[in-house]
C-alpha cells in the first residue's frame, strides 16, 4: 500500500501554510526531519509512505497522484467549514474556478483517473486557519489544531497498514 | 417598479478574489454589471524594510500562478537599483525561464480552463463542460496539453531549481549556468510542444470560424492597447519599450518602462479594491487600455519568430489596420504567443552564449531606485523599488498585469450581461458566458492563497426589496 501525504498552501501566509507544519510533524513521528522551509521536495518517509508539498495543486500533480494507492491531502480552511479539523473522503470530481488557475484535490483525482487511468483512494485533512498575514508563524489556535491533525493522520496511516 | 440584483460570488478563503453583480431593471433587462475585485495589496507594505537583493525570492510569493514573472521583474528592478546590467548570457537565461512560464501558463489556460467552454460549448451541461469532459471527447489532446505545460514547467525547474518559487535571477544576472545536458534535455521536448501549440491554433481557428456570430457580439468594445515592443514594434515578452496605441490603432506613446509614472495613473472606484490604471493624458475612463495577449498583439506589428509572425499576420488580417476588439480573440492571441514562446525556446537554446558562465555583473553603480517591467502571461507587470543607501527597501509600487485589465474585465462583464441576459429567468449557460468574459482575460487574483474545496458560483436574483426570487448555484 503506497501512501502519499500531499500538503499544499502558502507558508508565507501564516495559517494558509499549516499543511507544511503538519507534514513535518507526521514525518517526525516516523523519525524523519523535514527542512524548516519546503523546497518542493519529495521525501520517502518509509518504504511505503512518501510526502510532498506544493504551493498549490497543478495539473501535473495528477500524474504523481496516480502512482499511489492512497493520498492524504492536507490543507487549511476558514470558517466556511464548521469543523476545526475537517476530514473527508474524496472522490474524483472536476471542479473549476472562473477566476483563477486554482485546482482542487477532487479535480486532481479526476485528472488522474481520466488521463492516467487510476485515481487513488483519497482523504483530505484540513485545519481551520485564523490568521493569513505575511508571516511564517502559525496562529496559536491553528498550531494546536495542527497537532491534532498530526495525530489523526498518523493513526490513519497506521490503520492503512504502513 | 421592481429592480433585481444578481450576484455571482466565488466563496473564497480570504481576500484576493472577485464577484460579479448584475443589476436588472424593471423590464427584466440588465441595467449595468460590475466585476468587483477584493485584491489584497498589503504585499507592497510587507516588502518595506527588506533588502533589494531579497526581492526576487520574496515577490514570487505574491502568487503561485505567475511567480516567474514576479521573480524576473524583481530582478530587473534590482539590476536598476544596483546599477548592474546583467551580462548577455544572463539575460538569455532569464528570457528562457520566462518562455517556460509563458508556455505553461498559456497552455494551461487554453486547454484546461477556457478550452472546455470553447470546445464543448457555453451551453453544455456543466457536469461535462470541463477538462474531464474534454478528455472524454479527446483524450489524446488532453494528454498533449498536460505535457505542454510540463515542458514549460521543466524549463523553469531546470533553471530555477524548483517550479514555483525559483531561486535563479539576482540583481546583476543569474546564479546558475545552463549545462549542455540540460540544454539537450529541454530541446528534446521542443518538437512535441510545437506540435501541440500548432494543434491548439488549428482548434481555435476552427472554433472561431464556426462561432463567428458569438465572437462578434461577445464583449466587443474599443480601448487602448499596451505592451512591450522592440525595434520595428516587434512584440517582446521579456524586455523592450512600452508601446501604447489608441482604439483606432494609432500610436499614443512609445516610452521607456522606467518612466511609467509619467504616463500611467491609477483610478479608484468605491466598488472595487483593485485600482484602474489608465493613460494619464486622456484621463479616466477615456485612457483605459488592455494588456495581455490581445493587448500585446494589437500594440505590436510583428513577432521575432517565423511561425508566430505568420500567424500574427492572419490574426491582424481579421481587422486590417485596426485593433482586434473581440474579447474572445484573447484566446487566439494567447496561442500565437505560446507558439512564439516555444519557437523562442529553440532560438535561445541555439544561441552560442546560452552555455556561457559569464552570468553576473558584480560592478555596481548604485542608484537606489529601480523599475523592472516584464510581460507576464496575463499582461504588463511593473515592479518599482526605492531603497536607502544600504539597499534596504523604503517603498514599493507594483502595477500587476490583472490590474491593467481591470476596467476591461468589468466592461466585458457588463457587455456580455447586456447582450445575453434578458427576461426574468437567468439560465446557467448565460451565467457561464459572464464568467467566460472574465476568464478570457485569464485574471490572476489569487494573492498566493487558496481555498479548501472549489469556489462555488452562486447567482442570486433579488427584487428591489431584497427578496430572493431566483438562485443558481453551481459546483457545490
Amino acid at each position: 500500500m503506497k501512501i502519499l501525504l500531499f500538503g499544499y498552501g502558502n507558508i508565507d501566509r501564516q495559517d494558509d501554510g499549516v499543511a507544511w507544519h503538519v507534514l513535518r510533524g507526521v514525518a517526525e513521528r516516523y523519525g524523519v526531519i523535514l527542512p524548516v522551509f519546503p523546497e518542493e521536495t519529495t521525501t520517502e518517509i518509509t518504504e511505503t509512505l512518501t510526502s510532498t508539498y506544493a504551493l498549490q495543486l497543478t495539473p501535473e500533480s495528477a500524474e504523481w497522484v496516480s502512482q499511489f494507492d492512497k493520498v492524504i491531502f492536507i490543507d487549511a480552511h476558514t470558517g466556511s467549514i464548521e469543523e476545526l479539523l475537517h476530514v473527508e473522503e474524496l472522490g474524483s470530481n472536476f471542479q473549476t474556478s472562473p477566476f483563477t488557475h486554482h485546482l482542487t484535490p477532487q479535480t486532481c483525482l479526476a485528472l488522474a483517473e481520466s488521463l492516467y487511468g487510476k485515481a487513488p483512494q483519497a482523504i483530505i485533512v484540513s485545519v481551520r486557519g485564523y490568521e493569513f498575514g505575511f508571516s511564517q508563524i502559525l496562529s496559536a489556535q491553528t498550531r494546536e489544531l495542527a497537532m491534532q491533525a498530526i495525530r489523526k493522520i498518523v493513526i490513519y496511516i497506521d490503520q492503512s497498514g504502513d | 417598479m421592481v429592480t433585481q440584483k444578481i450576484t455571482i460570488e466565488p466563496v473564497t478563503r480570504i481576500e484576493g478574489h472577485a464577484k460579479v453583480t448584475i443589476h436588472m431593471n424593471a423590464d427584466g433587462n440588465v441595467d449595468h454589471a460590475y466585476l468587483h475585485v477584493n485584491e489584497f495589496r498589503g504585499f507592497e507594505k510587507f516588502c518595506e524594510g527588506r533588502m533589494v537583493f531579497e526581492m526576487p525570492t520574496i515577490t514570487p510569493r505574491i502568487c503561485g500562478i505567475c511567480p516567474v514573472s514576479h521573480h524576473l521583474a524583481a530582478a530587473k528592478a534590482g539590476d536598476e537599483v544596483y546599477g548592474a546590467p546583467p551580462p548577455r548570457p544572463a539575460n538569455l537565461l532569464r528570457e528562457l525561464m520566462h518562455m517556460g512560464q509563458i508556455i505553461q501558463s498559456h497552455g494551461m489556460h487554453f486547454f484546461e480552463l477556457a478550452g472546455p467552454d470553447l470546445l464543448l460549448g457555453f451551453d453544455a451541461d456543466p457536469a461535462i463542460r470541463n477538462v474531464v469532459g474534454l478528455i472524454q471527447a479527446n483524450a489524446d489532446l488532453a494528454l498533449k496539453a498536460v505535457n505542454l505545460r510540463k515542458f514549460g514547467q521543466e524549463i523553469i525547474s531546470t533553471l530555477g531549481g524548483r517550479r514555483v518559487h525559483p531561486v535563479f535571477a539576482v540583481p546583476g544576472g543569474v546564479n546558475k549556468a545552463l549545462v549542455s545536458a540540460e540544454r539537450d534535455q529541454i530541446f528534446s521536448g521542443y518538437h512535441k510542444a510545437l506540435d501541440t501549440v500548432k494543434l491548439g491554433i488549428q482548434i481555435i481557428k476552427g472554433w472561431a470560424e464556426a462561432n463567428q456570430e458569438d465572437i462578434n457580439k461577445f464583449a466587443v468594445f474599443p480601448t487602448g492597447y499596451l505592451g512591450l515592443v522592440k525595434a520595428g514594434n516587434t512584440l517582446d515578452l521579456y524586455d523592450g519599450d512600452v508601446r501604447l496605441i489608441d482604439a483606432a490603432g494609432q500610436q499614443l506613446e512609445l516610452f521607456d518602462g522606467r518612466t511609467y509614472l509619467d504616463y500611467i495613473a491609477e483610478h479608484v472606484e468605491n466598488w472595487s479594491y483593485l485600482k484602474f490604471p489608465y493613460y494619464k493624458k486622456l484621463g479616466f475612463p477615456q485612457g483605459v487600455y488592455r494588456v495581455g495577449p490581445l493587448g500585446r498583439m494589437n500594440a505590436s506589428d510583428r513577432m521575432s519568430t517565423p511561425l508566430a509572425d505568420a500567424e500574427m499576420k492572419v490574426f491582424k488580417a481579421m481587422n486590417p489596420g485596426k485593433p482586434i476588439e473581440n474579447t474572445l480573440h484573447f484566446h487566439y492571441a494567447r496561442l500565437i504567443e505560446a507558439l512564439h514562446a516555444v519557437e523562442k525556446v529553440a532560438v535561445l537554446l541555439d544561441d552560442p552564449d546560452i552555455l556561457s558562465t559569464d552570468l553576473l555583473n558584480t560592478r555596481h553603480n548604485y542608484k537606489g531606485e529601480g523599475v523592472g517591467v516584464i510581460e507576464a502571461p496575463r499582461g504588463t507587470l511593473w515592479h518599482h523599488y526605492w531603497a536607502n543607501e544600504n539597499g534596504q527597501i523604503q517603498k514599493v509600487n507594483l502595477i500587476v498585469a490583472t490590474g491593467n485589465n481591470n476596467w476591461a474585465m468589468s466592461k466585458a462583464v457588463d457587455s456580455v450581461a447586456k447582450t445575453y441576459i434578458n427576461g426574468q429567468v437567468v439560465r446557467e449557460g448565460l451565467l457561464n458566458r459572464v464568467e467566460a468574459a472574465v476568464r478570457a482575460h485569464d485574471p490572476c487574483l489569487s494573492c498566493s492563497t487558496h481555498a479548501v474545496g472549489q469556489m462555488p458560483i452562486v447567482v442570486e436574483v433579488l427584487d428591489q426589496q431584497g427578496n430572493l426570487t431566483q438562485t443558481i448555484t453551481r459546483g457545490e
